[in-house]
């Protein structure tokens, strides 16, 4: 499959996020004659043990992430970050999960937004919201370069498109930037060659990555 | 859910079992080598103690893995009169490392075993699964090429059927009415519930053998 980078906002030092930048982001993405071709939509899900005593020290991971994806809707993700396994299963894993109650679904964030096709490149931009509110948390955008499935092989077209789409939106003088942060992919088993997988561990990264900054933003209010 | 009954046959029958069941299903029977891996929550994890299933599918040239979760047995004394077990039971594949992942969420190797047989897989009005093995136990810790039978000469017969809270008595209906095709090689009831060998069996594999499964038991 195609391989993808996921990019997420980083506002500036005392700046937050709001819909106004994933406007003008869309509008940019329009302007370097990015094609509209409709919604986008992935589900993120955090797992959190459920212990029976909270005093006896755990274990137990202190929570893992489950999502599903647009590109493959028959399947399921978990991802544990802190032991470097993605697990890719059927959506049914999630009812198994439920049964065993050992590990209850707390947070779930819906990514959405639109999807454009620019060329050989497919671009979405989406808002990262809660499931029950509309309180943006993030911005994230993927870049998927579609003739290429190699990471390493589409390492310069895509390092070159990402320049090209940072410089055409600073124009725009908005108060942040896009970042990527590659996970180490071996360290999760994973190949050169790209999967659905890559894209379960790119997500929980960047939830790993919002989480932080959200925490840096509290510590400077505060 | 699923719908499931079991049954042993000594394993000398197990080749006329094997013709009746192919005249009966009209499907090739398919190999069947499965190490099957039951974890169990650790003691702090969980509002209960909770066990799932890793199976690992041997048969296919890249094994294959599957998570299974089986629930508690319906009761009521409408269960208690059907003579087929239905429980609910969710199945989903998953990737290679999913054993890694459930001793990395705090499940423990609780016991493992290989069956060892093979399956047939047909439609009978539902999709109905019949599997015959040899159930072995590990000497030494995932030592698979070096299992040993559990009960040496008897094979574990299963038949199951997929269900839903609909039709599982449909699906009951059709599974109790394929059991008595193979009344005379062995007797199929309620996992749990043993009924040993039947007396005919004899009889009926030697009449099955001689003939090529052309006769109507």
């Amino acid at each position: 499959m195609p391989l993808k980078w996921v990019l997420q906002w980083q506002p500036n030092p005392g700046t937050t996020v709001n819909s106004q930048i994933l406007a003008e982001v869309s509008q940019c993405v329009e302007g370097i004659n990015g094609v509209k071709e409709g919604r986008w939509k992935a589900t993120l899900t955090y797992y959190k043990p459920i212990l029976r005593d909270q005093a006896m020290s755990p274990e137990m991971p202190r929570d893992f992430i489950g999502m599903s994806l647009p590109e493959q809707p028959s399947k399921y993700y978990f991802t544990l970050r802190s032991h470097r396994i993605v697990v890719e299963s059927d959506v049914s894993v999630q009812n198994i999960m439920e049964k065993l109650q050992s590990y209850k679904s707390r947070v779930a964030l819906i990514f959405e937004g639109f999807q454009y096709q620019l060329g050989d490149f497919q671009l979405r931009v989406g808002k990262v919201v809660p499931s029950h509110s509309e309180n943006l948390r993030g911005i994230v955008m993927e870049v998927e370069y579609l003739p290429i499935s190699s990471l390493e092989k589409s390492r310069r077209i895509m390092e070159e498109f990402i320049e090209i789409w940072q410089e055409a939106l600073s124009k725009r003088s908005l108060p942040g930037h896009f970042i990527h942060v590659e996970p180490n992919f071996s360290e999760f088993g994973l190949s050169d060659h790209y999967t659905s997988q890559h894209t379960a561990v790119q997500y929980a990264t960047v939830m790993a990555q919002l989480i932080a900054s959200a925490q840096a933003v509290s510590t400077v209010r505060n | 859910m699923e719908c499931v009954v079991q049954g042993i046959i000594e394993t000398q029958h197990v080749e006329a079992l094997e013709i009746l069941l192919q005249g009966l299903c009209g499907v090739q029977k398919e190999r069947l080598r499965i190490h099957e891996l039951c974890l169990k929550s650790s003691p702090n994890l969980g509002a209960v103690s909770s066990e799932v299933q890793i199976l690992c599918d041997l048969a296919q040239p890249e094994p294959s893995w599957t998570v299974r979760h089986v629930g508690g047995s319906m009761r009521g004394t409408g269960a208690e009169q059907i003579s087929v077990l239905v429980r609910p039971m969710v199945e989903s594949k998953a990737s290679k490392n999913v054993l890694r992942f459930f001793y990395a969420l705090g499940y423990k190797l609780d016991h493992e075993l290989l069956r060892v047989g093979f399956a047939f897989h047909f439609q009978r009005g539902v999709q109905i699964t019949v599997t015959v093995s040899s159930v072995n136990k590990m000497l030494k810790l995932h030592a698979t090429d070096e299992a040993v039978p559990v009960t040496p000469g008897m094979q574990l017969v299963e038949v199951t059927a997929p269900a839903t809270s609909e039709n599982y008595t449909e699906v009951v209906a059709a599974v109790t009415s394929f059991c008595e095709h193979l009344a005379p090689l062995l007797h199929l009831s309620k996992p749990g519930i043993s009924t040993g060998v039947v007396p005919t069996a004899a009889a009926a594999a030697a009449s099955l053998m001689s003939d090529g499964g052309g006769t109507t038991l």
